[in-house]
């Protein structure tokens, strides 16, 4: 047995909706003013005529029903911004040449880091490590699992995705500072420096991340 | 199979445009259904058998003690076995590479093969836990628990061998770690322990092993539910922003998730006896209009596809502040304990790198914080590392002279929390 929330889902559970998470039952001051039943989406609705025709879901292509704001099957949010057209990565590593170079006194090399990855999306991708505070907003790139490369500032350097498809990164006064590929000096604090496909940002005692253009 | 309870804390009021949505929920297993209820059991002792057991000897010797004390305390018909580790692992009873079930009979002649454990070689723990899942893998179906003692560093393999054991043996059995004396290292036994499910800890005195391994062995007894998993479902656009145990002790689960379908996650919890244990939950939701009320997150305890018991978390926003501004008690103290753990570990580590100024500010706060909780145990601990001035305001000073025993015991067990409301505050 199912029931129907608000939103159009059909659930199978009875107490809140489990595709949507809105409440069952009760109509409240959130139900749409022309009662839930009222706005059921129905097939035909949105197959036949051109105008009322969704794109089916960017991400995995099922066909979208209604005013869905989110896909049945995957959850991607439609009213998020337009993926680009490319897509950019960045996969942090424990790095044992960077590490032997630096040589940091009281440092000890990770035993066992596995690879990270982390999607960059459209604008502001911060790296730093987050202090697992609920009030606090993790950076996008956040490096605190252990184990923990000391060198890391909390707020360290932000990766940005532009819209004109390039990407750049930009130290944020990071106390340790912030170095591009095989360049030794550490870039200028709060200054653009234009990434390309390959590139490897240096960071800490010994991470190093590496932006790829997929 | 135990009877659960599970209850969410939390505050459901959100602010216009709020995101985040915490609670803690309390899962309380009465461990009903006895040892007869309990599922089929199979425990192994993996004992540090190297060089440096015998200096002095009588670690060696406490050791064989705790382990015939451990083994006295194997309920009949578990399956059971003892391996000496070295820089290879070798079985010391059965011989014959199968589980006995546990007797009379074979408790005695276990026993006495433990005799035969000698100081001589070197360490390689991930050898170690390659057998004992090998010998698990002969009791199939049956909730398995292991026992590690050691004195050393890993020694004989690289990092990366026992991480590539860790990966193979991870899910098939539980291990509790215990590290005697002060020449082991922390970091490592946590790894082991934190990927198998199980607790670490500090035995600083080899007179007090037997008593610790009874404790342990019991509680590994006192087991009436076997493989258990939190399983969180959350919404479409919703995002699990973290999952930990907070209490008896922190541990990350954030990264232990197994995908379910597309909104829905189990995270492992292994084995309960009675027991009472906490779960802080993160989820950031997108925001909607106020006075809408939404499921945040559906928590359930499942044994395969049974349902043991659920708690809702829930979100409303309000443009009423006096409602969203106020933080739940359950959340705020164990945001604090967390907060707690990470002052003490990153305080020890700026202080072994001679970094005063972090050491003290961040043992500063950790007494501050250890105070304001109750935690008294931490407390203690954090006494033997710096002299406090005053704990409300977590004025400390670093002392010069510090025993490596206190420092490593703190480091251990920095990680323990202590209940919501059971403080002293």
């Amino acid at each position: 047995m199912t029931a129907v929330c608000p939103n159009g889902h059909e659930s199978h559970t009875a107490d809140y909706c489990d595709q949507c998470g809105a409440r069952l039952g009760a109509a409240g001051a959130s139900a749409p003013a022309a009662g839930a039943t009222a706005v059921l989406p129905v097939v035909e609705e949105f197959d036949t005529s051109p105008s009322t025709r969704r794109d089916p879901c960017p991400v995995c292509g099922s066909a979208r029903s209604g005013d869905d704001r989110y896909c049945e099957s995957c959850g991607h949010d439609f009213e998020s911004p337009a993926p680009l057209a490319d897509t950019w990565e960045a996969v942090a590593v424990a790095d044992r040449a960077q590490f032997d170079r630096l040589a940091t006194a009281d440092v000890t090399f990770p035993d066992g880091y596995a690879e990270r990855r982390f999607a960059l999306h459209e604008g502001e991708n911060r790296i730093g490590r987050s202090h697992g505070r609920p009030d606090e907003a993790a950076p996008e790139i956040d490096l605190a699992a252990p184990p923990l490369d000391p060198g890391i500032s909390r707020l360290h350097a932000v990766l940005e995705r532009r819209a004109d498809g390039t990407c750049v990164v930009r130290d944020l006064g990071s106390t340790n500072g912030t170095a591009v590929n095989d360049e030794p000096a550490p870039i200028a604090p709060h200054t653009d420096v234009a990434l390309s496909d390959g590139d490897r940002i240096r960071i800490g005692a010994w991470t190093t991340i590496t932006v790829r253009r997929l | 199979m135990s009877s659960f309870t599970l209850d969410a804390y939390q505050n459901e009021y959100l602010p216009l445009g709020g995101t985040d949505v915490n609670a803690i929920v309390t899962i309380t297993s009465d461990g009903s259904g006895g040892p007869a209820g309990a599922p089929e059991a199979a425990v192994i002792l993996i004992i540090d058998a190297s060089g440096s057991m015998g200096v002095p000897n009588r670690k060696i010797k406490a050791a064989r003690e705790a382990t015939r004390v451990a083994i006295d305390c194997i309920r009949d018909d578990v399956r059971f076995g003892v391996i000496a580790g070295t820089d290879r692992a070798r079985l010391l009873y059965p011989l014959d590479g199968h589980l006995a079930p546990a007797s009379a009979h074979t408790r005695e002649a276990a026993k006495q093969a433990v005799g035969r454990l000698k100081a001589g070689g070197g360490t390689a723990m991930g050898s170690w836990l390659a057998l004992a899942d090998q010998l698990f893998a002969t009791a199939p179906g049956r909730t398995c628990h292991a026992i590690l003692l050691t004195d050393g560093e890993n020694q004989h393999e690289t990092p990366e061998q026992l991480d590539a054991v860790l990966a193979q043996v991870d899910g098939h059995f539980q291990c509790d770690c215990r590290g005697v004396g002060t020449d082991w290292q922390v970091s490592e036994l946590r790894r082991i322990a934190s990927q198998l499910l199980g607790t670490v800890d500090i035995i600083p005195d080899a007179e007090a092993m037997a008593e610790d391994f009874r404790t342990m062995m019991s509680r590994a007894m006192g087991k009436t539910t076997g493989n258990v998993s939190l399983r969180l479902w959350t919404p479409q656009g919703a995002r699990v922003a973290f999952v930990r145990q907070v209490a008896p002790t922190i541990e990350e689960l954030s990264d232990r998730a197994a995908q379910i379908n597309e909104l829905t996650a189990d995270y492992p919890t292994a084995t309960w006896g009675a027991e009472a244990r906490d779960y802080h939950v993160c989820v950031n939701v997108p925001p909607r209009d106020a006075g809408e009320e939404m499921l945040a997150g559906r928590v359930s305890l499942v044994e395969g596809d049974q349902v043991l018991g659920q708690a809702l978390i829930k979100a409303t926003w309000t443009s009423d502040q006096q409602l969203s501004t106020r933080i739940s008690r359950e959340v705020a103290h164990y945001t604090g304990q967390a907060e707690l753990a990470d002052c003490i570990q990153d305080g020890l580590e700026a202080r072994k790198r001679g970094d005063d100024g972090t050491a003290t500010f961040k043992l500063g706060r950790a007494v501050q914080l250890a105070a304001e909780s109750g935690n008294d145990g931490t407390m203690k601990l954090l006494q033997a590392v710096v002299e406090v001035d005053d704990p409300a305001t977590g004025t400390v000073r670093l002392k010069r002279d510090v025993a490596v025993v206190d420092e490593m015991s703190l480091d251990t067990r920095s990680t323990t929390t202590v209940r919501v409301g059971t403080g002293a505050t």
